[in-house]
């Protein structure tokens, strides 16, 4: 049996946002297997420290890499007795992923979290071979990039406050799921604050 | 030895027949208006053919010296129809200009002064079906006003499927834009603030000054992250006084 | 952690034979060029990264310092251009401190033409090496495959054929270091304007004998998008919720 692209079989979304001292991170909650969907509470962000993750593309990656920086991560902290910036994690996803260069991990993730030094809300994304793509306002991956490049283009605008951040981020996720067949199924939010975090799961189609 | 899929088996050269020549194409029907829009490009793999291309055409009965008169920038009637098409461009022409003698023929023969949208989407729907094996490589979207003087919008496929619709968009950007029309255009996944989540955003036609606006900002959008979109935007209105066209500069990198 | 690892290699062979693989990686579509003056050199780029006809990053670095007076602009694959010139820029840093010498043009485009040579071409890096060292200001290309070119004007990339075009007609012998930072400008933005693979803004590095290198990051930006319509902000309480959790609480550092 003939299947299609390994980074379009269990499909999902992540996208990224910065704010006015702020920065957010959003995820859907699909798990598939094709046009079959398997789990409606398939999260794909991950906490580093102070550091979200979003990991895209096909799921065993996703969960290995997540891992592997995981450990990564823990070393870092043993190694240097304090927390991770998003920048260094940045850098330690792309030598992770190019250290993969003929033969990837078909996950392309994102990051997002605040600088605890400059208070700078920071987000990057990659390619599957570790091209860091650092904007300074969005990052979107997953099986539907183009919706989310277009939503996103077209709502955003610097310097939001976190609660209108929040629903612009949300609204981007939302109707870029919508028309996608394989993303969708449920959302979670992530909110970054200098000293708070909030995780909130919006109410979505369920088709 | 090549164990691979390449190297051991000769390579077979094929002629073919259609390129993607970029563009995007968008509609949207208002209560008793409609516009068509599209940006100007035409290109084909990394190269820019015209940076002015029309995509649309407003097939309209011959203007009277009485209403050039009193519409000096009307350039159709309100019985015009909005035809436009977006993808492989040579066969986009080869339809427009199929589907605008069928018209003239039609106005002709019935002694009519015009086509109604419902008759024109027919037509359209045979002029690609005829070509099911050999398609016209083009998303087609009609625009016009119906018979009770309704916004009216029809999208077909390739080969002739179609559909009455709100709004569509077609060609190169438009998994870009659709989702942003659901959501300005048909407020999808809006509640109404304050009711707990339980009352959704009513849905209301919009204004045309409303509809413009969303227009330029899908198109300045999509020229932000598309390659083959930019250069120039088109947008035809059609309403009860007529047809008339506005462009606007894109950016051209 | 040094080298490559090749893991997923025979796994993701077997993937192939069974499904249509193509992973998309991001690419700088690009134009490039680099031109010698009376008394320097200068490599300038576009902005633009794209992944298919997607714009991946609308303000992307495509110039690579490799060392302080040596730079890189690079073309093809973004990952490798990127890996590839941090690469032999760390070697370059090593050599420089064993040698107690300064690192030379000649030595970095060496290692780059040997580096590629030996993976043969699959590191799909196109690169324009330029630098001024204690023998003088240089100006090189390295295809992926590990041929390499000198030339007073270079350019690489999708849009070098619009920027050749425009340095075959403007470029003259000896040119101060201003006519050769506006003649490279032309240039990219000759790529910007007429090839679809690149666009944004124009990125200039000089390298002057004697002086040290200066970055001129988006030393031209024709591209700056105009301001919307309408702003989309939504009111408060529009979206959907099920429900929310306060997942960390940080403490406020308040030590001095």
């Amino acid at each position: 049996m003939s299947q299609q692209d390994p980074s379009t079989i269990n499909g999902g979304i992540v996208v990224a946002m910065t704010g006015k001292d702020c920065v957010a991170i959003a995820c859907d909650l699909r798990l598939g297997s094709q046009s079959l969907g398997v789990a409606n509470n398939f999260e794909k962000i991950y906490q580093y420290g102070k550091v979200f993750i979003g990991f895209t593309g096909l799921a065993t990656d996703a969960l290995t890499l997540s891992s592997d920086l995981k450990y990564k991560h823990n070393l870092y902290k043993l190694k240097e007795n304090r927390g991770i910036q998003p920048e260094v994690f940045a850098n330690l996803i792309s030598s992770t992923l190019y250290e993969k260069r003929f033969g990837p991990y078909f996950s392309t993730p994102v990051v997002a979290g605040l600088n605890e030094k400059t208070g700078e809300p920071y987000v990057a994304g990659f390619d599957c071979i570790g091209c860091i793509d650092a904007a300074r306002d969005f990052i979107v991956a997953g099986t539907a990039s183009d919706q989310l490049f277009g939503m996103c283009e077209a709502l955003y605008e610097p310097n939001l406050e976190p609660e209108d951040l929040f629903e612009t981020i949300s609204q981007a996720l939302l109707n870029a799921a919508d028309r996608d067949a394989i993303s969708g199924w449920g959302a979670a939010v992530y909110m970054i604050t200098k000293d708070k975090v909030t995780k909130t799961y919006l109410k979505t189609r369920q088709d | 030895m090549m164990t691979g899929q390449h190297g051991s088996q000769p390579i077979q050269h094929q002629f073919n027949p259609y390129s993607d020549n970029g563009g995007t194409l968008l509609g949207i029907a208002g209560e008793d208006f409609a516009i068509l829009a599209s940006d100007t490009r035409q290109s084909v793999d990394y190269s820019i053919n015209t940076r002015l291309s029309h995509k649309i055409k407003a097939i309209s009965p011959s203007l009277t010296a009485e209403f050039k008169a009193q519409n000096p920038k009307m350039i159709g009637t309100k019985n015009s129809i909005l035809f436009g098409t977006n993808g492989f461009s040579a066969d986009g022409d080869a339809l427009t200009r199929q589907f605008e003698e069928n018209w003239k023929w039609y106005v002709h023969d019935q002694n009519k002064s015009a086509m109604s949208m419902q008759s024109a989407a027919r037509n359209v729907q045979h002029l690609l079906y005829g070509k099911r094996f050999f398609p016209y490589y083009v998303h087609t979207i009609i625009c016009g006003l119906d018979e009770e003087g309704k916004g009216c919008l029809y999208s077909f496929d390739p080969v002739g499927s179609y559909e009455r619709e709100q709004c569509r968009v077609g060609g190169a950007g438009a998994s870009l834009i659709m989702p942003f029309l659901d959501n300005q255009v048909n407020f999808k996944n809006q509640y109404i603030p304050g009711t707990n989540s339980t009352e959704r955003r009513k849905v209301d036609y919009l204004s045309l000054d409303e509809c413009l606006k969303l227009v330029k900002d899908a198109f300045t959008s999509v020229t932000e992250r598309h390659i083959t979109v930019g250069d120039g935007l088109e947008i035809f209105i059609i309403d009860k006084n007529g047809v008339r066209c506005e462009y606007h500069d894109l950016k051209k990198d | 952690m040094t080298g490559l690892s090749f893991d997923n290699h025979q796994r993701n062979q077997h993937l192939q034979s069974q499904h249509n693989v193509s992973f998309k990686t991001t690419s700088t579509g690009t134009t490039i060029v680099g031109i010698k003056f009376d008394n320097g050199v200068v490599i300038a780029a576009d902005t633009r990264s794209t992944q298919g006809p997607i714009v991946a990053d609308k303000n992307c670095e495509k110039l690579h310092r490799m060392a302080p007076k040596i730079w890189c602009a690079g073309a093809g694959t973004a990952a490798d251009t990127e890996a590839v010139t941090q690469l032999i820029g760390s070697k370059l840093e090593l050599q420089q401190l064993y040698t107690k010498r300064e690192p030379r043009v000649v030595s970095s485009l060496q290692m780059l033409k040997q580096h590629l040579f030996k993976h043969q071409g699959h590191l799909g890096a196109y690169l324009i090496v330029a630098g001024v060292d204690p023998t003088g200001a240089h100006l090189f290309s390295v295809q992926a495959h590990g041929s390499t070119d000198v030339g007073y004007y270079q350019s690489l990339g999708s849009g070098s054929l619009a920027a050749m075009a425009v340095l075959e007609s403007e470029y003259k012998m000896n040119m101060t270091k201003d006519e050769a930072i506006k003649l490279a400008s032309d240039a990219i933005e000759a790529g910007i304007w007429n090839d679809l693979g690149s666009g944004s803004n124009v990125d200039v590095c000089v390298m002057e004998i004697g002086k040290d290198a200066q970055l001129l990051r988006n030393y031209r930006t024709p591209n700056v998008r105009e301001v919307k319509e309408k702003s989309y902000k939504f009111a408060r309480g529009t979206t959907g919720i099920l429900r929310t959790e306060v997942i960390a609480e940080y403490e406020i550092d308040t030590s001095v």
